[in-house]
């Protein structure tokens, strides 16, 4: 039972730091049809930003804060100066991006070096509490509301405000959008913004979860992110979290009997639902 | 590579191929040009995807890597003969075959993005087998293993890669203009056109992905035999971006830009890694590259308008993604 519960807490708590990480992927390919390769990047910059800031000032609200900042900075920048002149065309759009990434990760290594680093655990989360016998660890319980916060207020932003009503709208027909008199442009400049902060944050709570950070993890995470998206539905929100948990959850539980075998499975995961519904559980537009 | 320039250009550079080995004497130099050769049939082999069906995989080193291991497994555990070598070649390049189609079985017929997210997958997934898989790959570490007495001799062994090259070289551009050929790059302009014409855009894809897949694993076996070693690195996505990114910088979609890119990134990283020594940062010379190949995608009037120009036809808001849909 213990372990049971130790193999849960664990892939929900994996499968929310991915959700934050997917759900940029996936509303920004949604809207712009842009399928973003520097995205895990992005997410391994909130990582090595969220631990620096928190070795530096011993806070960890001020290291999540300036995380979603960098990622956030770092959404505009790429957008504006690069990824907005390619629009339109995939490939060129992918490659773009896959170069993005490569600058990223290198630039990373420059200023942090090439190592594994630690990435520790702020005090008030260290350790776990005690339900009667079920032991759960803090920090994966904090991951998990975070997870459930960000998730519910994005649900929010997307279905109650006029912001969420556009992109939602875009989603559906960009041109019409813009036929309304919206400026569009402006609207891809705010989401690109948000889904890099949401990467950025997702980096951050990923490494305090795992102890460490490496330039790997933005691949990795990017690869489990795409995972994600293929078997949620891109442009989905639901689909984005319901494959988050899915991933998670198949990664934790796996990982625990046959730990070489859990991409694998993952992958595997993602082949089956690619034969049987190629548009993802809940692709189709909705969001 | 039009006009009578371009014949006697590549006229020139062939007989300093062929040369080489008579003006130095120095190994260094000859095993660098094998790889150029070598590691210009990969990236020729991604340019067939990338530059000539306009479809990106972001796993093509799996064909590469599983190449280079299959040739090192069979020679380090058969022996090394050269039959089994032969044996080696052709058990690598069915497994590229077989590979190639399941993928694109899976991936083709949905929209293009997804090929790039699952080619990317199935590398990883490869990279993780030969990692974990340490009693059968030496996980990290590698192994290395003898090859034939006939290969090994390292001026023979360059002649064979630049033959290799050449016949490689020419039979694809055979194949890319043959009427297969034309189709690939007629669904490159223009895929809802080409399926509107008449033609099963999704089998002639599937063809494009298994010829590149089979000469990636050529081009691995090749790189087996000149290590003589193998580790997980083959199989690493780096691999892949080196043929991206060589054949961006050569120029996609022209094939032999492929080798121009495999000589300047080669030497270009041969010459950085030399730099190291002096100051770590020299290690992260992908920076530069990186730099160059975003340079190039973005402004780059020359091979990319060749290859890419449907974004013209495209330009604008990205009205694609309607017409993209399923």
């Amino acid at each position: 039972m213990d372990t049971f519960v130790n193999l849960l807490t664990n892939g929900i708590a994996t499968g929310m730091a991915i959700f934050l990480l997917a759900v940029g992927l996936s509303i920004v390919f949604g809207l712009m049809s842009v399928l973003n390769f520097a995205h895990g990047a992005v997410f391994m910059w909130g990582a090595y930003v969220g631990a620096w800031v928190f070795g530096y000032t011993g806070s960890f609200a001020l290291a999540l804060i300036s995380a979603i900042l960098a990622g956030a900075i770092m959404g505009v920048v790429l957008e504006r100066t690069t990824i907005s002149k390619v629009y339109g065309n995939h490939i060129l759009q992918m490659l773009l991006t896959v170069g993005l990434m490569l600058v990223l990760s290198e630039l990373l290594k420059v200023l942090w070096g090439p190592n594994i680093l630690p990435s520790p655990t702020p005090k008030f989360l260290e350790g776990s509490w005690d339900f009667g016998g079920i032991i759960l660890i803090k920090y994966r319980l904090f991951t998990i509301l975070v997870g459930a916060v960000v998730a519910l207020g994005v649900y929010l932003l997307l279905t109650r405000t006029r912001l969420g009503i556009i992109v939602r709208a875009g989603v559906e027909n960009p041109e019409m959008v813009q036929a309304l008199g919206i400026d569009i442009k402006r609207v891809f400049t705010m989401v690109f913004a948000l889904g890099s902060g949401l990467a950025a944050l997702g980096g951050a709570m990923m490494g305090p979860l795992g102890g460490a950070i490496s330039p790997a993890m933005g691949l990795d995470n990017q690869l489990l992110a795409f995972i994600v998206v293929v078997i949620g539905g891109l442009g989905s929100f639901v689909g984005s979290l319901v494959g988050a948990l899915l991933v998670g959850l198949t990664g934790a539980l796996v990982s625990w009997f046959v730990p070489e075998a859990a991409l694998a499975v993952n992958v595997l995961l993602m082949a089956v639902i690619l034969l049987l519904k190629p548009t993802g559980l809940f692709g189709g537009g909705s969001v | 590579m039009r006009g009578r320039l371009g014949y006697v250009l590549l006229g020139i550079i062939l007989i300093l191929a062929v040369v080489l080995p008579f003006l130095t004497d120095s190994r260094a130099t000859l095993n660098l040009f094998t790889r150029i050769f070598i590691l210009a049939i990969f990236a020729m082999s991604y340019d067939i995807l990338l530059g000539y069906t306009g479809i990106v995989s972001f796993g093509h080193a799996l064909f590469f890597g599983s190449g280079a291991y299959i040739i090192g497994l069979l020679l380090k555990n058969a022996g090394p003969g050269l039959v089994n070598v032969l044996a080696g070649l052709v058990v690598a390049m069915v497994f590229g075959l077989v590979v190639a189609l399941l993928i694109g079985v899976l991936s083709l017929r949905v929209r293009d993005t997804y090929f790039a997210m699952i080619t990317l997958a199935f590398g990883e997934l490869f990279f993780i087998a030969a990692l974990k898989l340490r009693a059968f790959t030496g996980g990290e570490d590698g192994f290395s293993f003898r090859i034939p007495e006939l290969l090994r001799d390292r001026v023979g062994f360059y002649y064979l890669a630049l033959l290799a090259l050449i016949v490689v070289g020419g039979m694809l551009r055979t194949f890319l203009s043959s009427p297969t050929g034309k189709v690939l790059q007629a669904i490159r302009e223009n895929e809802r056109r080409a399926q509107a014409v008449g033609y099963d855009v999704f089998r002639y894809k599937l063809f494009s992905t298994a010829v590149a897949g089979v000469t990636a694993s050529l081009a691995g076996v090749l790189y087996g035999l000149q290590e003589r070693f193998v580790s997980t690195s083959v199989l690493s996505v780096e691999k892949t971006f080196d043929a991206l990114i060589m054949t961006i910088i050569g120029g996609s979609g022209t094939l032999y830009g492929a080798i121009v890119g495999s000589a300047l990134v080669t030497l270009v990283h041969e010459w950085f890694s030399g730099l190291a020594r002096l100051s770590p940062i020299f290690e992260r010379w992908l920076i530069l590259f990186g730099i160059v190949y975003i340079l190039i995608v973005l402004f780059f009037p020359g091979g990319l308008v060749r290859a890419f120009t449907y974004l013209t036809q495209r330009k604008g808001l990205p009205s694609a993604r309607r017409t993209d849909a399923l």
